[in-house]
């Protein structure tokens, strides 16, 4: 025996950068996450080649699903051209041999950065979403290990304390993105910092979508066809973003998801927050044959 | 079909980095070695915090990222964490350790004498400025001691325990294979031992020293007497597949154990890491010693200090808020707005 028979030759890196090991562990705690939806389930969370924060969570999840026929699309705050977007989708291909896409269509995998793509997915398509922190209990309490009993006892009260006393003192609900949501009628959880906009997108959806963070080392998912329920009070009505009636300047797209855009004059102006969509939109209008998917939202309504 | 998507973002991204290396120019292999000759406590301090003990690898790091330690540490936890374990190597006690330096605040001398060994402790901080001006600063010969003292010391805390003074752990025979892996597990609280030992020795030297300065300057319930503190190189007994075992070399610990008066016995706080590094041995063995039944939330509990010493997830958060983040901003400014419109006065219903 000796040391060449028990090695395999030296390589720089695994195919997909991780390891066997960790590319194990993360299978395991991905399907337990499925089994459970909405319950946080810890991982080792190793280093990568990326800084924590910067979608590392989402990226070991994306390197463990990949193969060379995964087509893949990254996507960070709705456009694919986003610096770190580029960046996540270089390293996929560059590590993995994926071919990419900017089309939500085309794509078996879709890592995102706080959005869901406008174009509804299908039962054959994984969302990745990227987790800064995935523990809703957070800002009523910020030691893990007390949050992580109070999951287990559904112990939601302050919770629902916190949302009560923003409609007492600011006559609604004044939380942002990562709405906080009801998974499967149990667990509470963190959409991630997506727009209200976004979160019933996850609500019965074909498709499976796991979020993963990182820096906090927890895995939680939505399988397919699970109910996601925003916590409202019955009185008080879920409200999403009013983005409904704004058009995109550049594309002419209406209904959907915009970033506002200061101009100089004081006043704003509105672009599509999904980039992709938005280029389609222009070609359509250049009169290019593009093919759309059907939308989640119909004449800014979630339909 | 598919492709590969080139747009703006792209070229900015790849121009930038450019710009941040043209200002380093060519990294040779005369760099890394002058890298790790120049500065061999750096390179300890990276090595520890990136727990990884390889003084080529962190002088390649260090030269790759131009000396930002956050980089460079990153860098090589990415590298270490694809490497297979081949070998778990055997447990090494205090009195096994070669030791350099090993000194005690508690007692005037201890069994086996202070050691001083290298140190800038007593030196006068003062900058060498006529080598900027062409003149060598050539470090005086040391002397050696007309009697060695031993390179294999015992413990302080070995000479309490026969005394009385204190109880030393029970020694932990888990297998070393068995032995929890903070880097192949999720850390969950209250956490393992050696969970603890470990998170602590790949701590962050300065998140480490702000926490453990917390505690010594007063938001911790017990005062620190450095008991001992060790700089040591440690050897690598692995065996081999048929049976042998043998040393892979040594590395080069330090480690520190601090006490405190509680009752009748002193407790102990203990830390220790990869290469030399005094300053994070001394704070994390007094967050140690002070983080039994430390409250919930405060800076010396466990799941407190542990999470905010963690240097490449912290670092990385912190510069994680240059990422673009407008479609959060987009989703509060609508709640804003609306809670603003709210509140406007209304016209006063018709009588």
């Amino acid at each position: 025996m000796s040391l060449s028979t028990l090695t395999k030759d030296w390589e720089p890196m695994s195919y997909g950068f991780l390891d066997p090991s960790a590319k194990r562990e993360i299978r395991r705690k991905m399907l337990k996450a499925v089994a459970v939806p909405g319950c946080q389930m810890p991982y080792a969370s190793r280093e990568v080649p990326m800084a924590r924060g910067w979608g590392t969570g989402g990226l070991q999840v994306s390197l463990t699903l990949i193969n060379p026929e995964t087509t893949v699309k990254v996507i960070d705050q709705g456009a694919d051209d986003s610096v770190n977007a580029a960046s996540i989708r270089r390293f996929l291909a560059r590590v993995s041999g994926a071919p990419t896409t900017l089309d939500t269509l085309d794509a078996d995998l879709i890592q995102s950065r706080h959005r869901i793509p406008e174009e509804k997915l299908r039962e054959d398509q994984v969302l990745v979403l990227q987790v800064p922190n995935p523990e809703p209990l957070r800002p009523v309490q910020p030691n893990m290990s007390i949050a992580r009993q109070m999951h287990a006892d559904a112990d939601y009260g302050r919770m629902w304390l916190q949302l009560y006393e923003q409609i007492v003192r600011s006559g609604r609900v004044m939380q942002g993105a990562s709405y906080p949501s009801m998974v499967n009628g149990r667990h509470v959880m963190t959409p991630s910092p997506i727009p209200r906009w976004d979160v019933p997108k996850l609500h019965m959806a074909k498709h499976l979508t796991i979020l993963s963070a990182g820096r906090e080392k927890r895995i939680h998912a939505v399988p397919p066809f699970t109910r996601v329920e925003p916590l409202v009070f019955d009185d008080v009505p879920y409200k999403v973003e009013e983005h409904g009636d704004l058009t995109c300047v550049r594309s002419g797209a209406k209904g959907f998801f915009m970033n506002e855009i200061p101009q100089g004059d004081g006043s704003s102006t509105y672009e599509i927050s999904d980039s992709e969509f938005g280029v389609k939109s222009i070609k359509q209008t250049e009169g290019t044959d593009t093919i759309f998917g059907e939308t989640w939202y119909k004449n800014g309504e979630m339909s | 079909m598919a492709y590969v998507a080139t747009r703006g973002g792209e070229r900015a991204i790849e121009q930038s980095e450019r710009l941040y290396r043209a200002a380093m120019g060519d990294i040779t292999e005369q760099r890394v070695d002058e890298v790790k000759a120049a500065m061999p406590y750096l390179i300890d301090r990276v090595m520890g915090e990136a727990s990884l003990y390889d003084e080529d690898l962190a002088a390649l790091a260090l030269a790759q990222t131009g000396g930002e330690l956050f980089e460079a540490v990153l860098a090589l936890r990415a590298w270490r964490t694809t490497q297979p374990r081949l070998q778990v190597a055997a447990p090494i006690a205090q009195d096994q350790l070669f030791t350099h330096r090993r000194i005690s605040a508690a007692f005037k001398d201890i069994p086996g004498g202070q050691v001083l060994g290298p140190t800038l402790d007593y030196s006068h901080r003062i900058l060498a400025t006529d080598v900027l001006n062409g003149a060598t600063y050539a470090p005086e010969k040391v002397e050696a001691a007309d009697k060695p003292s031993s390179a294999y010391q015992p413990s302080v805390a070995a000479w309490q325990a026969e005394n009385d003074l204190l109880d030393l752990p029970v020694p932990d025979d888990t297998k070393p294979e068995d032995i929890p892996d903070v880097t192949r597990e999720p850390l969950l609280f209250p956490s393992k031992r050696a969970h603890t030992l470990q998170s602590l020795a790949r701590s962050e030297t300065g998140g480490a020293l702000a926490l453990g300065y917390a505690a010594m300057r007063g938001y911790g319930q017990a005062h620190p007497t450095v008991n001992e503190l060790r700089l040591a190189e440690a050897e690598i007994a692995v065996t081999h597949p048929n049976g042998t075992t043998f040393s892979a070399g040594r590395v080069k610990v330090s480690q520190a154990e601090v006490v405190s008066k509680k009752g009748e016995k002193l407790e102990l706080g203990f830390a220790a890491t990869l290469g030399w590094n005094e300053v994070k041995c001394i704070s994390a063995a007094t967050l140690d010693l002070n983080s039994k039944g430390a409250e919930k939330g405060s800076a010396t509990e466990e799941e407190f200090y542990l999470y905010h010493t963690e240097g490449v997830e912290s670092s990385g958060f912190c510069i994680h808020f240059k990422l673009p983040h407008y479609v959060t901003f987009q989703s509060s400014l609508d709640a804003m707005r609306d809670a603003k419109a709210k509140k406007s006065p209304k016209p006063e219903p018709a009588q």
